[in-house]
């Protein structure tokens, strides 16, 4: 049973870091606090279920029409967010608070109230390995979210462009001096984050089901993965993922599926209190 | 002492600030006789009232700097324990409430557990996880709340007997109208003279500059718990309030982000840093919203909250109220009151 | 017995020692000004006095207490004020209001502001200058009337110790010379003065006495024609470094 729940927690967890990696990426470049990342990713899973709901597109085909949806509205919540005077984190949370209720109730003027989901029924079938049984579903999340993750860790480690970012990331007035353009950074930020919502809103949507209040457990697993990793480390994001998953799927074999949703919250109240200063660590000396 | 030059001529808004007060004041007393009899008129702003409240309430912790984006959690206690109590053994809820109340407030010592050390952004995301804690907790523990099916047929507000007068409550939207009111006009003047007192200086002291607060003597934590402990008990209480006059409480609804949110738009698009602001906003948005945006848009009527906190933010950081009162940040009577 | 008296005081932020073995004694009455470079660490020692950080090792007597781990407002409780390097004014409270809570919270709590209070927050207000903007917002002042009302806030709690930290940097000629008097009366109040004074401005006309800090050790103490002539001051300012480690944890 245990390697059941191992390789379900580290197949979740992968995609948690999917989850996550978008929004790490885009607080690190911009220190803006995004809480419509749930939000954007249940609208991506929306935007991939009414295409394979209305034109029988298949899964893998709806992603790069729930990519540029995404973009779309990244780029024009980029816009908004700029505007913002510091503090940033504080204001940029109860701008993107306010941003998510609006996502929220247009998501459910559009696709209504009911719970939706992508049924894949191949998804379901089970590869049998030695001493190991998965399904295609959890094979196909596991595949993609590590390949997405691979992607991105050599775009940030071995590209220009890659190595700007994590720069900025890492120091915004040096950056800046160093001749990088940070407010391009913050667009190209929320430009990847954009890809990386509409990678993980079709997934989302084939293994959880879609309704318009979804978004806020997948903004919390993001925060909590980022708030333990720290912004710029795709390594520790990872294990951030895989504990959370891990946890997850343990609380739902020993406790049942409806204890999941506080595992999250634990997680974050408690890594919150060890490490109050937060993610940047700014305190003072 | 002379003043030489008043530099922000605070007295040149006042009166109109006044003359808005008191016109909002005799069309609320007033309204069952504007209202024709309308109960579901009546019933709207008894709402608005309830939710006025609660960005009272939510308020005197934001007063000291900490944004709460998890109030669901005090609400949704409040709501539960009166609900349980009253329902469970038959007390009066005029006795339940109050514990709801103290229920919020012990809920809210496990807040500050947590979050005794966070600021900012960080006491923010807490606060939003926390929420999850009470919610789960109820959907799941079947045995004491009854789970997710939800608590029915919760008992109205009983009438009040005060000599030889008797005042009707639940039995009629008149009735709890009236009542919601005058907890709202009560909460309004405890939430005032809080605010005039040296507790509110404390409390706007810490907001302003921690560091400097406490080198000025100010005991920045403990003021930061009062805080948060008479928003939660308050917070409580109106949830209470809220399950006796809908009758039904389940855990998605009293928990959700609905009661969350709703204090966090209010006081901000009000004016955060007013007194009234916040309960203003309430009575305008919440009416506006039940009598022009749901009818309109029966799905995602709500959208008029997220757009009137997103303009608020970019356009009006200090909230209508606040920007009609510029300068008029609560405080005291450069008299002093003694 | 010294008012304030502190003994091997050391702090360090990682690797980097802030302060090293600081023994020191200030007088009652006395006026002391702090002097050294950027990064000397005069600051880390104000914030080791009024309880801000705690210090790695040493002590800090206070009227013959051990008030070394004792938190900021309790210290502030008794007897030390201080004043920030930046000024901290309550922005969006009233000049008034500031300087109404450094009255109310020194001493004993009561609930409603009394007439007391407000008047002697006035007359301070008029002994700094300000009396004439009680009713402005502290964010609309200007950064030497800010440094002002920083002061009278830290005198309405009616100190025995004042802290002032670079109340004086960016000030004009003219400027400091008032500075200089409303230390003098401060004085008169019976307030002992410690005062952080990089460009030495304020410190050489008003001081009894100079402590001089470089790289957090104690390079000089003495009368302040002494210390000004003292060799390694002269070199601790003159070879001008930029090191900002050491800038970063003056900060």
């Amino acid at each position: 049973m245990w390697t059941t729940v191992l390789v379900s927690g580290i197949t979740l967890g992968s995609f948690y870091t999917l989850v996550a990696l978008g929004f790490a990426l885009i607080f690190g470049v911009t220190h803006t606090f995004n809480l419509a990342h749930g939000e954007l990713i249940v609208f991506a899973g929306y935007v991939a279920y009414w295409m394979w709901k209305t034109y029988g597109v298949s899964l893998l085909l709806t992603f790069p029409a729930a990519i540029l949806a995404t973009l779309v509205l990244c780029l024009i919540l980029q816009r908004l967010f700029s505007r913002l005077r510091e503090p940033m984190e504080m204001n940029s949370i109860v701008l993107s608070f306010g941003l998510a209720i609006l996502l929220q109730n247009g998501m459910l003027f559009f696709f209504s109230g009911d719970y939706r989901l992508i049924r894949v029924p191949l998804l379901n079938q089970r590869i049998h390995l030695p001493g190991l049984s998965l399904s295609y579903g959890q094979f196909t999340l596991l595949t993609i979210s590590l390949l997405v993750l691979a992607l991105t860790y050599v775009l940030l480690h071995h590209t220009y462009l890659g190595k700007a970012l994590r720069a900025t990331i890492q120091d915004r007035e040096s950056a800046a001096l160093a001749g990088i353009n940070v407010r391009g950074m913050g667009i190209l930020a929320f430009a990847i984050g954009a890809v990386l919502i509409g990678l993980a809103g079709p997934l989302f949507g084939s293994i959880h089901y879609l309704y318009p209040t979804a978004g806020l457990q997948a903004t919390l697993i993001a925060v909590t993965i980022t708030i333990f990793a720290g912004v710029g480390q795709i390594r520790t994001l990872i294990l951030g993922g895989w504990i959370l998953g891990f946890a997850e799927s343990c609380t739902v074999v020993l406790l049942g599926a409806s204890w999941r949703e506080l595992v999250s919250a634990i997680m974050l109240l408690t890594l919150l209190a060890l490490r109050p200063h937060g993610i940047l660590g700014r305190e003072e000396q | 002492m002379t003043r030489e030059q008043p530099t922000s001529a605070p007295m040149k808004h006042l009166p109109l600030a006044h003359m808005v007060l008191l016109l909002g004041l005799a069309i609320l007393l007033a309204l069952p006789l504007l209202s024709g009899g309308n109960d579901y008129i009546l019933q709207v702003f008894t709402h608005a009232l309830l939710l006025a409240i609660l960005a009272l309430a939510w308020n005197i912790l934001a007063i000291s700097g900490s944004i709460s984006l998890g109030h669901a959690a005090f609400f949704g206690v409040g709501a539960y324990t009166s609900g349980l109590l009253s329902l469970e053994s038959g007390v009066s809820p005029w006795a339940t409430i109050p514990l709801a109340g103290f229920a919020a407030a012990v809920i809210a010592l496990g807040v500050w557990l947590f979050c005794r050390r966070l600021r900012g952004a960080y006491f923010a995301l807490a606060t939003l996880a926390f929420v999850e804690i009470p919610r789960v907790l109820t959907d799941n523990w079947d045995s004491l709340t009854r789970g997710s099916l939800g608590l029915v047929g919760l008992p109205g507000l009983p009438g009040l007997r005060l000599g030889p007068l008797y005042f009707d409550i639940g039995a009629s939207s008149i009735g709890s109208y009236y009542f919601v009111l005058v907890f709202g006009l009560l909460l309004l003047a405890t939430v005032t003279l809080i605010l005039r007192s040296n507790l509110g200086l404390a409390l706007q002291a810490i907001r302003e500059e921690e560091t400097a607060a406490a080198s000025l003597g100010i005991r920045v934590q403990g003021y930061r718990l009062l805080a948060l402990l008479l928003s939660a008990l308050f917070s409580g209480i109106t949830g209470a309030c809220y399950a006796h006059l809908v009758h039904y409480i389940e855990p998605g609804m009293v928990y959700g982000l609905h009661f969350s949110a709703i204090p966090v738009i209010f006081a901000i698009c009000g004016g955060r840093f007013t007194i009234v602001g916040p309960a203003l906003a309430a009575l305008v948005l919440y009416p506006l919203d039940q009598f022009v945006f749901h009818p309109l848009l029966p799905a995602g009527h709500e959208f008029l909250y997220g757009a009137v906190i997103v303009l608020a933010i970019l356009f009006l950081p200090s909230g209508f109220w606040g920007q009609l009162r510029k300068g008029q940040f609560v405080s005291i009577k450069t008299g002093s009151i003694e | 017995m010294s008012l304030l008296r502190l003994e091997a005081l050391s702090k360090r932020f990682g690797e980097h020692w802030a302060l090293k073995e600081i023994d020191f004694d200030l007088e009652e009455g006395e006026i002391v000004g702090l002097v050294g470079p950027n990064g000397a660490g005069k600051t880390t020692l104000f914030n080791l006095i009024t309880g801000r950080h705690k210090p790695s090792s040493g002590r800090v007597w206070f009227e013959g207490k051990d008030i070394t781990f004792y938190r900021p407002h309790e210290i502030q409780r008794y007897g030390i004020s201080r004043t920030f390097q930046s000024s901290r004014p309550f922005a969006r409270m009233r000049v008034l209001e500031n300087v109404v809570v450094g009255r109310i919270f020194s001493g004993k709590f009561h609930l409603f502001p009394h007439t007391e209070d407000t008047n002697m927050a006035r007359q301070l207000l008029e002994l700094v200058g300000l009396a004439h903007k009680e009713d402005a917002l502290a964010g609309e002042l200007t950064l030497s009337e800010r440094r002002r009302l920083d002061l009278a806030r830290a005198l309405a709690t009616e100190p025995k110790l004042l802290l002032l930290d670079e109340v004086v940097a960016g000030f004009s000629p003219l400027a400091v010379k008032q500075a200089a008097e409303l230390v003098q009366r401060a004085r008169e109040r019976g307030v002992t003065l410690f005062i952080v004074d990089h460009f030495m401005s304020l410190s050489l006309t008003v001081s009894d006495r100079l402590l001089a800090l470089d790289h957090g050790e104690k390079i000089a103490e003495g009368k302040p024609q002494e210390v000004m002539r003292n060799r390694k001051v002269i070199r601790a300012y003159l070879g001008t470094r930029h090191d900002d480690e050491a800038q970063s944890a003056e900060r």
